[in-house]
């Protein structure tokens, strides 16, 4: 919000924070970037069978102005790259990308000199979801562990370092198991393996903040 | 057959040359020579007759049957299929292989469903499958079940026959190639067929009894065969292992890329395999002109320095608090151009450049020296050395091409004589072409040496024992001693081979040209090292300059100011020092930097002097891979890349340029032939030396821009009369470097190091008893600055003299202060600082 | 166009209000995959716990993606992790290439790779995104105890090949019993 960045330092905005990435991440709004088959199931993602809006969500832009979250929905050719980047580069902050599928996540098994191998080399992306091409599910659970990484993003670099030193840590269990109803909860755990039921912990303070 | 009963009058014009016979294989005619074999015959028409044991390069077995094909002479049948690796084109003879003869067909289908009853279907885990002769044969042309029900034959695996070498007698079809490698063309018979019928198997004569002591021949001595790891490449099946190389990768995830050994002087060609960046093993590529199909074990194994832990991969340099730092390029140029150039408007600069450079590079060391740092202070020679090498290299080995002693003039060779020359342990692939030569083609090989070592024996050798120091006397009164050998050195075709250590004998190198003058033999100069050929003749000596002109012809210093561009007269004139003396002028402060490439100071004559110098001189600058001696001492280090990353030619024994290209791509490693070409713009001097491509172009308009005079008479070294100072109860030592040791190119295999030969002390059985040595037991020698102690073994050598390798692990010159020829005192026990001998071994590191 | 046609749309919309819901409510209500669905892969093991993985890389050859890279090891007497000679030392499937086409499981000689119906994989780090062995192994079952440790259920391992079938389902009922104890 701009304000936070010059706040003097022992002003925290704990409660702030909370409010304004609830607010963030219940009203999500998609910039489409459907470049290949990822797009088919993005697309019934966003449809009545899967229903998006559920997480508010249902408004995909056309438009880069009034995004928030590109899902870049395919492998992206080297000619594409300029244009991603600028669609990129025209939505309003903050912003976060979401890659979506393995061509577009690392080129998958496109390893050749057209496509370009995984588009963090053209932005940064905040969450890579595997998959040829991913089911709805996993791109529902790919948002949802996106809403659950902004819930947690600081707010200014003062909170920022608080977070560090508390070595705050996150982890993002599977989506099915997060949310599953009180009575399923033990069938949920028992389909899911072992290592994968926590979720693999990170640091929830992004690194380009602890560098500053 | 209605073809080839046509065919006859058709071709009956056709003349049939002599030597040749006229014979008919699938109804085609052909003419083939009287003694070539049928599979080779049908080869060169094309037509592919499956084996596995038959092998261009060894003697006809016919062991694994495979081969089976019809035969009839005359129009009368063979009784039964005959083996078409054993038997021999004939006049009328009528082959019919497996595509026209039902019969052969059967015949090859029964032998392969034989060869599969015990062979275990392992395929998924063995080294081979992917590129297994067996396993494309059975895809293609056998069963697709198996007839045998009970259980399969087994044994316990693997069997270690060396420490490298591993059998696994389950997989083996006993097509004998092993074996008969190891006969006919090592000459180490270390395993054989043992047991009959289906217990038949490969293995040692104690594996029958005793599984665990496998890696002993027959007599008990451990197997340490330095071309082991052949029989790994030709074994037509996954029998025969590699402990370095056993599950680390599938042939069908590895790249292959041709490339040349970097270890001896022999240039062999090789194939490396790569797997994301690292190489996974190496074979031996074929070249007939040089090594055939062999390479031997160093070459093959000895490669994992480039992935060592500490290999150097920023530039280092020294900081305030005296320790390297890691460092930008553009810092530790600047930093190493700007002391440079102090130096040279100072007291100069010398550089060393060590002997593992390709010629590009070499040349650009020595262009870096002459231009840039405007001295003659080069030499390549980073081991012990003289003038008088100098002198004969410039006269008789500079500038020389195959055309005068190549791997195929040893094998027409009526007689080769070795002169301090060991060819199993300084170039293998020599050793190789020697024992050849001497069994098919009666080479005479004959060595003046001390003692019958396992090259003589093997090459069915003659030895002209001398005293070490005394070979050259032993040249010189040759004509006395073996009136025979200088008569067959007299005929056409003679050779004498000169190995490096020549350097260490006052006065041989000229007693190798008089003899040579006197009979008419051509010499050749066989190094040790990869590089040393090659900076020779790229200039990166004192006295010589690109193409082997000497440096104080001023026209041949004129056509190349000419050429790079240079003011008239800038490039110095006096011929310049050699190692010893830029070490030397080093620690008297006569210089103020050093440039150093590949050089450990325990290889040179006088390891301390050199320490002490590196510590004396103002300023180092080494070009380096790996932290060694000379980094402790540098000022700057800049890394630069091995043999795999880089491209480049070897210039072998020969004058055989030996090219290779970049196996390893992108790795960011660069060659010394640019560090230097930047280094010099830093110094505001351009090298033309950007890329090896670039450096080599370079060379050759050098190289063609001066003519090399003529050669003149060595001069023997006035020390040459001290070899006849008092022994004073003394023995004589004599020594050379084995072919596996320490050496720094060979770190992190420790199963290469296993197949070493164990360090022992040799002397004759009168001097052992005078001095109460127990053979087996240790013995000791030593001098005032130290002593080494050894194992004692009885061998042939002369009264009074002692073997023992050179860095194994302790360099003799560190230890004991003197090198081959020099006098030690001997005696029995351990030596009393045991601990302390192995003190400087962890120093040894450096260009091995 | 007539005048009613409004409304009429307007009836599509609430005529749906009392049509049962088609929508999945995924991260609540779970809907299990088909049986065959390829998610996440496994590496099975031994009845004994020993790994099933060879490190023959016939997988990683498969693999038309290039996602899984395998190399083998030796095992020895101290430290054995499978049955036989060779074990895979380092295994790795890195997920942002994988697709999911189920080659490797066809080309796996020893069933040791095969695929499981999870499909969450979702994160935000390229690295955690690479699974290693250790990542990809089946849990530890009762009765299984993790490698290294010696064969237990034969002397070589064609005992464990021929008489795999008849030893996993012997492990099955085992464990079942011994379930049933517990209770």
């Amino acid at each position: 919000m701009g304000l936070e960045e010059k706040l003097p330092s022992g002003v925290l905005l704990a409660s702030v924070e909370k409010l304004a990435n609830w607010a963030r991440r219940s009203s999500l709004w998609p910039a489409t970037f459907g470049l290949a088959c990822c797009a088919i199931e993005m697309m019934t993602t966003g449809a009545p069978r899967y229903d998006l809006s559920r997480f508010g969500m249902e408004v995909f832009r056309a438009s880069p102005r009034q995004a928030d979250l590109m899902i870049v929905a395919g492998r992206v050719s080297q000619k594409m790259a300029p244009v991603l980047r600028q669609i990129y580069d025209q939505m309003a902050e903050p912003k976060w990308v979401l890659a979506m599928g393995v061509c577009a996540s690392s080129g998958g098994m496109f390893n050749n000199y057209a496509i370009v191998q995984g588009v963090d080399h053209i932005v940064p992306v905040d969450m890579y979801l595997p998959g040829c091409p991913p089911r709805p599910e996993m791109l529902i659970d790919a948002i949802l562990k996106i809403h659950e990484k902004i819930k947690h993003e600081p707010l200014g670099p003062a909170r920022a370092r608080l977070k560090a030193e508390r070595g705050e840590e996150l982890a993002l269990p599977p989506s099915s198991l997060r949310y599953a109803r009180k009575k399923d909860r033990k069938e949920r755990e028992a389909a899911i393996p072992p290592n994968e039921r926590e979720g693999k912990r990170r640091s929830t303070i992004p690194l380009e903040l602890l560098e500053q | 057959m209605t073809l080839a009963h046509q065919k006859p009058s058709e071709t009956a014009q056709t003349e049939v040359p002599e030597g040749h016979v006229r014979l008919t294989i699938d109804g085609q005619e052909v003419i083939a020579p009287k003694g070539e074999l049928v599979i080779r015959t049908a080869e060169r028409m094309g037509i592919v007759i499956p084996r596995f044991c038959d092998h261009p390069l060894l003697d006809p077995a016919g062991a694994c049957r495979q081969c089976l094909v019809e035969v009839s002479m005359g129009g009368r049948p063979m009784p039964k299929p005959q083996a078409s690796c054993t038997i021999t084109v004939a006049d009328g003879m009528e082959v019919k292989t497996q595509l026209t003869s039902p019969v052969a067909d059967k015949a090859q289908k029964g032998v392969m469903e034989l060869l599969l009853i015990n062979h275990p279907l392992d395929c998924p885990i063995c080294d081979k499958g992917g590129e297994c002769p067996l396993q494309n044969q059975a895809m293609a042309h056998g069963r697709t079940d198996s007839r045998f029900v009970d259980r399969k034959r087994t044994f316990p695996k693997p069997l270690k026959i060396s420490t490298q070498i591993l059998l696994d007698r389950e997989r083996c079809v006993l097509c004998q190639r092993c074996t008969r490698f190891s006969q006919q063309i090592a000459g180490d018979p270390f395993i054989d067929l043992l047991e009959r019928g289906a217990q038949q198997q490969i293995g040692t004569s104690e594996t029958a009894e005793l599984e665990k002591s496998a890696s002993h021949t027959p007599d008990g001595t451990p197997f340490q065969s330095y071309f082991s790891g052949n029989t790994i490449q030709i074994c037509p099946v996954g029998a025969l292992t590699s402990a370095q190389y056993r599950f680390r990768s599938r042939p069908f995830d590895l790249v292959s890329s041709p490339s040349v050994c970097e270890h001896c002087s022999s240039g062999c060609a090789e194939r490396t395999d790569f797997r994301r960046g690292r190489i996974m093993r190496k074979l031996a590529g074929d070249d007939p002109d040089v090594n055939e199909e062999w390479i031997c074990d160093k070459g093959r194994f000895a490669f994992r320095y480039t992935t060592a832990r500490d290999r150097i991969r920023k530039p280092l340099v020294r900081g305030e608090d005296g320790e390297l730092h890691e460092a930008s390029w553009p810092e530790a140029m600047r930093l190493a151009a700007e002391a440079l150039l102090k130096a040279r408007d100072g007291k100069g600069i010398g550089v060393l450049t060590g002997g593992r450079l390709t010629l590009e590079d070499a040349y650009a060391y020595q262009k870096f020296a002459r231009v840039a740092a405007r001295t003659n202070d080069i030499d390549f020679r980073a081991r012990a050395h003289s003038a008088e090498e100098l002198q004969f290299l410039a006269a008789q080995v500079a500038g020389t091409t195959p055309e005068h002693v190549s791997f195929a003039s040893l094998e027409k060779a009526p007689i080769v004589l070795c002169v301090a020359f060991e060819p199993e342990d300084e170039a293998p692939i020599v050793f190789l072409r020697l024992r050849k030569a001497a069994r098919k083609m009666g080479t005479r090989v004959a060595f003046v040496g001390q003692w019958t070592t396992s090259s003589v024996r093997k090459t069915s050798g003659e030895l002209l024992a001398c005293e070490p120091g005394g070979e050259a006397a032993a040249l010189d009164g040759i004509a006395e001693h073996a009136k025979d050998i200088v008569e067959a050195l007299s005929a056409e075709g003679a050779v004498i081979l000169v190995g490096e250590r020549a350097a260490t004998m006052p006065g041989l190198f000229a007693a190798v040209q008089r003899l040579a003058e006197r009979t008419g033999a051509r010499v050749a100069w066989i190094p040790r090292r990869a590089g040393e050929r090659g900076a020779l003749d790229a200039g990166a000596v004192p006295t010589l300059l690109p193409g082997g002109a000497p440096v104080t012809d001023a026209g041949a210093r004129a056509a190349l100011e000419k050429l790079w561009r240079l003011p008239e007269g800038s490039l110095p004139a006096e011929p310049g020092r050699d190692t010893a003396g830029i070490l030397a002028a080093a620690a008297a402060g006569e210089l103020d930097a050093l440039v150093v490439g590949g050089v450990d100071p325990d290889d040179l004559p006088d390891p301390r002097a050199a320490r002490e110098a590196l510590d004396k001189v103002g300023f180092v600058l080494s070009l380096e891979m790996r932290p060694s001696a000379v980094t402790e001492r540098a000022d700057v280090v800049l890394p630069i890349a091995p043999t795999a990353e880089k491209a480049g030619t070897f210039r072998n024994w020969e004058g055989r340029d030996r090219p290779f290209e970049v196996t390893l791509q992108n790795t960011g490693a660069v060659p010394d032939c640019r560090v230097l070409d930047t280094l010099a713009v830093e110094m505001d001097v351009d090298l033309f030396t950007q890329t090896p491509k670039a450096a080599r172009a370079d060379f050759v308009r050098a190289a063609n821009s001066v003519t090399r005079p003529a050669a003149t008479p060595v001069e023997a070294a006035p020390e040459a009369e001290q070899a006849k100072a008092e022994t004073n109860g003394h023995v004589k030592l004599s020594t050379w470097r084995q072919l596996i040791d320490n050496g720094s190119l060979q770190v992190e295999e420790p199963h290469l190091a296993g197949t070493a030969r164990p360090a022992v002390l040799r002397l004759n059985e009168a001097t052992a008893q005078r001095h109460g040595i127990v053979p087996g037991e240790p013995a000791t020698i030593r001098t005032e600055r130290g002593e080494l102690s050894f194992p004692a073994e009885i061998a042939d050598l002369p009264d009074d003299v002692v073997w023992v390798p050179s860095r194994s692990p302790v360099g003799v010159y560190e230890a004991l202060g003197v090198g081959h020829g020099g006098l030690v005192q001997l005696s029995a026990g351990t030596a009393a600082g045991a601990e302390s001998a192995e003190g400087p071994a962890g120093e040894t590191g450096g260009a091995a | 166009m007539g005048m009613l046609d409004p409304i009429k749309g307007f009836g599509v919309t609430f005529s749906t209000m009392f049509k049962k819901v088609v929508t999945e409510e995924y991260p609540e209500v779970f809907y299990p995959t088909a049986p065959r669905y390829h998610g996440r892969h496994q590496l099975n093991r031994h009845p004994d716990g020993l790994e099933k993985c060879v490190g023959c890389e016939l997988c990683a050859w498969a693999c038309p993606a290039d996602a899984i890279f395998v190399e083998g090891a030796d095992n020895t007497e101290e430290e054995r992790y499978s049955p036989g000679e060779r074990y895979g030392k380092n295994y790795q499937i890195n997920y942002l290439r994988c697709i999911g086409c189920g080659l490797c499981i066809e080309a796996c000689p020893t069933r040791s790779l095969t695929m499981l119906n999870f499909y969450e994989l979702a994160d935000d780090d390229r690295q955690k995104l690479i699974y290693t062995k250790e990542d990809l192994l089946a849990p530890l079952l009762p009765g299984m105890e993790a490698p290294p440790h010696p064969m237990r259920l034969g002397d070589d391992e064609q005992d464990y090949y021929v008489r795999g079938p008849e030893l996993a389902r012997q492990a099955g009922q085992d464990r079942q019993s011994s379930e049933v104890s517990a209770q």
